[in-house]
């Protein structure tokens, strides 16, 4: 992992860069309405490069940007009015279509959260295997990124390369949960079901040869001119930017700050496992790309990791108040068969409070804010998602870019739009 | 009907969709009633013609809204290569599109967007709707989404799953070839959705 | 940790190791400035607006186990019906902070709470983080809540001409009707 020292890097901008009075939209400076010649485009909502249904007015004199304003709301969901209506137990399936990138670190913000309002201790198994599933979610949001990303500068081949990649680790989130995307395997309490047979051998084939596969999409990417030209130096956001407008993951670090939740706030078995944290500091577009490629790899040693560390035992938590008893037991125990019947027909209850949980998501920090009334039904959800705040950034990234510039700054901020809309 | 000579039917050359993987599989609805609307319509070679120029070289627009448009893309993967099929390039612009794969959950704002691009399509074009969400609003139903894009315009394959495999949009595809090659007509020409 | 300094202070709670300091609403922007220059907390990780209209209607029965935890001594309501704790007002705008300082190893984590009734204006924290207009304007958008100050209060995820907010109790779930659905 190569961390540029913070002497050498030069100061990124003075000052900040965040437009005002409205921190989220690029207004045009009203003398170029007088000398210059300003067109305004829309990039509307069905677009090849907005990764997804972004909708961006974009005000251009010449090739040049000065005015940029983001609409959203194209993909708007009702997510959480619609969880509200569903007991804790269906309205699990609900949050994966959030982000539908890294699919399960929105499930596991969810269950993460209903465990800290129960207040109980999944068992150490679910939590690794939880842990393994989110670094391959990551590593998998993290390919379609580079994939869709490099086709926008225009390095189309890169597309094939991570989508090969890309259908591995489907093929082995398939092997463990039955389908290759939205799998809600995570239950409250655990796992919904056992690992099965033979998924850690092919686990461990993947993780054996996926560095060298970042070996060469480094070696097509990192050194190509035209690759460097177009990523490097444009998108700058300086530090204390980043922060003000509330920016985490991969665009905080590549503005040199030395931020993650894995480290900073360990949840699941983070404290356990070894990895590092890849920080850059020139806060552009490659250092994002760089960001994101370091990320692969220290995920990798993460699942691996997790592969030699992963301990036995149960996959669920016992408490049959809000776990279903083995089928076994039900034709023995009356209180296993009241058990059964109270959970499937009414679901189990949540005590009430109010609670906030964040998880390092392959885009930053996803946190679910859960309110509960004790009852069978959520009486609200909130999902802190790290694409709608990354959205906000563009106007701040967006000095001094060209139209084509646009696309490729817009593509490292790695925003989702099931995200940002909800 | 008088038959002048057995014409070759579809059936004859191979259907793909079905006998695919269960060859032993006697023919399905799909096939027996593609096959009689093969007859009903009576295609002259040259519309024979015409229809396997379109059938076999669909263009799809990149209309990819939520996590249906992964596994759409999926299918450009080397691994379920759409491009075999005939679907070789996914234009950007709706006017060099025939086939429009709706694959996402559509929020009311977006239906006039959508609407929008359906219309700066040229004819002849097909839509599929991908997924659950497209087709019927899926989980979703509630005040944002549209229940449904066959609401708005008018849909040839409902492809079911959610997200659907990639091999189920091929199998969506390959049976909108087949449509196409029998001869029936796109469904805005049958069924009057908002035209 | 004492948050009584906090202009506008009311009261503050602690429950799963998160603190809650409610303020009163009028004093927000000064509370929020207090936060972030004296007491540090320099990140607004998000702003969640949430709607109590019939929170303490019903109540929420067969609870199994007690408000304080999973103690099979202590039988709590047990099979019995039982309400919650009735809320202050019916909105409550939480403002969920932390302390960001790169390299560090830990994460401080406030929640800073106001209520307010239907149609208060909530004064606008942009000027203290910037990052809070689009979830403001998502406050508004959702649940109507009015913020103050706020140099472009527009609707975010609806369309703009949209009446009403979805987010709020009495709005309906919408949808086709389906039969045998339980749901509105």
């Amino acid at each position: 992992m190569a961390v540029v020292e913070q002497a050498k890097a030069k100061r990124i901008y003075e000052g900040s860069r965040i437009p005002s009075p409205i921190p989220t939209i690029l207004r045009v400076d009203p003398r170029l309405h007088e000398d210059g010649d300003i067109l305004q485009v829309n990039f509307g909502p069905n677009h090849p490069s907005t990764h997804g249904v972004l909708r961006l007015i974009v005000d251009l004199n010449g090739e040049q940007v000065v005015g940029l304003e983001a609409v959203v709301g194209y993909l708007h969901t009702g997510f959480e009015k619609n969880m509200e209506q569903k007991t804790w137990w269906k309205a699990i399936t609900y949050p994966a279509r959030i982000d539908y990138l890294s699919f399960q670190y929105n499930e596991l913000a969810f269950v993460l959260a209903i465990e800290k309002l129960l207040e109980v201790q999944p068992p150490e198994k679910a939590t690794w295997m939880r842990m393994l599933l989110c670094e391959l979610n990551r590593i998998h949001s993290h390919l379609i990124w580079l994939g869709t990303g490099a086709l926008e500068i225009g390095a189309i081949s890169m597309l094939w390369y991570c989508f090969r990649e890309r259908d591995a680790v489907l093929d082995l989130f398939e092997l463990v949960t039955g389908t290759r995307m939205h799998t809600r395997y995570f239950q409250t309490g655990g796992l919904a079901e056992d690992i099965p047979p033979g998924f850690f051998t092919e686990c461990r084939k993947f993780v054996d040869y996926f560095p060298r596969r970042i070996d060469e999409y480094e070696a097509i990417l990192d050194r190509q001119q035209i690759w460097l030209e177009r990523t490097r130096g444009l998108g700058l956001l300086s530090a204390e930017d980043a922060i003000a407008l509330g920016q985490t993951g991969p665009v905080l670090r590549a503005s040199g700050v030395d931020w993650d939740l894995r480290k900073s706030e360990p949840y699941l078995a983070y404290d356990q496992v070894d990895f590092n944290v890849p920080v850059y500091y020139e806060g552009d577009v490659y250092d994002r790309y760089r960001v994101h490629m370091d990320e692969m790899r220290e995920s990798t040693r993460i699942v691996q990791q997790c592969l030699d560390g992963m301990p036995e035992g149960p996959w669920i938590v016992d408490d049959r108040k809000i776990v279903l008893p083995p089928r076994h037991e039900l034709h023995t125990s009356m209180e296993s068969l009241i058990h059964h019947f109270k959970l499937v027909t009414e679901g189990y209850r949540v005590p009430a409070g109010e609670v906030y949980v964040a998880v390092e998501s392959a885009r930053g920090e996803l946190g679910c804010y859960l309110v509960s009334d004790g009852g069978p039904k959520p009486w609200r959800v909130k999902f802190r998602a790290p694409s709608f705040v990354a959205l906000e950034a563009t106007a701040t990234c967006m000095s001094d870019a060209l139209v084509a510039d646009l696309i490729a700054i817009v593509g490292s901020l790695d925003t989702v739009m099931g995200e940002v809309d909800r | 009907m008088a038959e002048v000579g057995r014409r070759k039917r579809l059936a004859d050359y191979g259907l793909h969709s079905e006998r695919l993987l269960m060859k032993r599989k006697p023919p399905g609805n799909f096939e027996s009633e593609l096959g009689e609307l093969e007859d009903k319509l009576m295609l002259s070679t040259v519309e024979k013609a015409v229809a396997w120029a379109q059938g076999h070289s669909i263009w799809p627009d990149t209309f990819g809204l939520a996590c249906c448009a992964m596994e759409m893309i999926a299918i450009v993967s080397p691994r379920y290569d759409v491009a075999r099929f005939g679907a070789e390039v996914f234009r950007s612009s709706p006017r060099q599109a025939d086939l429009l794969i709706v694959s996402g959950r559509v929020a009311h704002k977006m239906a006039k967007p959508l609407r929008q691009i359906y219309d700066q399509m040229l004819e002849p074009k097909w839509v599929i709707a991908m997924g659950a969400c497209a087709s019927s609003g899926g989980m979703f139903g509630n005040y944002a989404i549209l229940q449904g894009v066959d609401k708005i315009v008018a849909v040839d394959v409902h492809v079911p799953g959610c997200p659907p495999r990639p091999e189920a949009l091929l199998e969506g595809i390959v049976r909108l070839q087949e449509k196409i090659l029998a001869g029936v007509p796109p469904a805005y020409d049958i069924r009057e959705v908002a035209s | 940790m004492s948050y009584e300094s906090v202009p506008g202070y009311r009261f503050e709670t602690e429950s799963h190791g998160e603190t809650t300091i409610v303020v009163e609403t009028d004093r927000l922007g000064d509370a929020a400035l207090h936060f972030r220059d004296e007491l540090g907390f320099n990140f607004l990780a998000d702003v969640a607006a949430t709607d109590y209209l019939g929170w303490n209607e019903r109540p929420v029965a067969g609870y199994w186990g007690s408000g304080d935890g999973r103690d099979i001594n202590k039988p709590g309501s047990w099979g019995l019906a039982r309400k919650p704790e009735p809320k202050h007002a019916r909105f409550s705008v939480s403002y969920h902070l932390l302390r960001l300082a790169s390299g560090a190893s830990e994460a401080p984590r406030v929640r800073l709470q106001i209520w307010c009734e239907d149609g208060d204006p909530v004064p606008s924290v942009v000027s203290v983080w910037p990052t809070a207009d689009w979830h403001e304007r998502e406050a508004w958008d959702m649940v109507g809540i009015r913020i103050e100050g706020h140099p472009n209060l527009v609707r975010i995820l609806m369309e703009e001409d949209w009446v009403g907010h979805p987010l709020r109790k009495d709005y309906p779930l919408g949808g086709e009707p389906v039969r045998f659905s339980s749901e509105e």
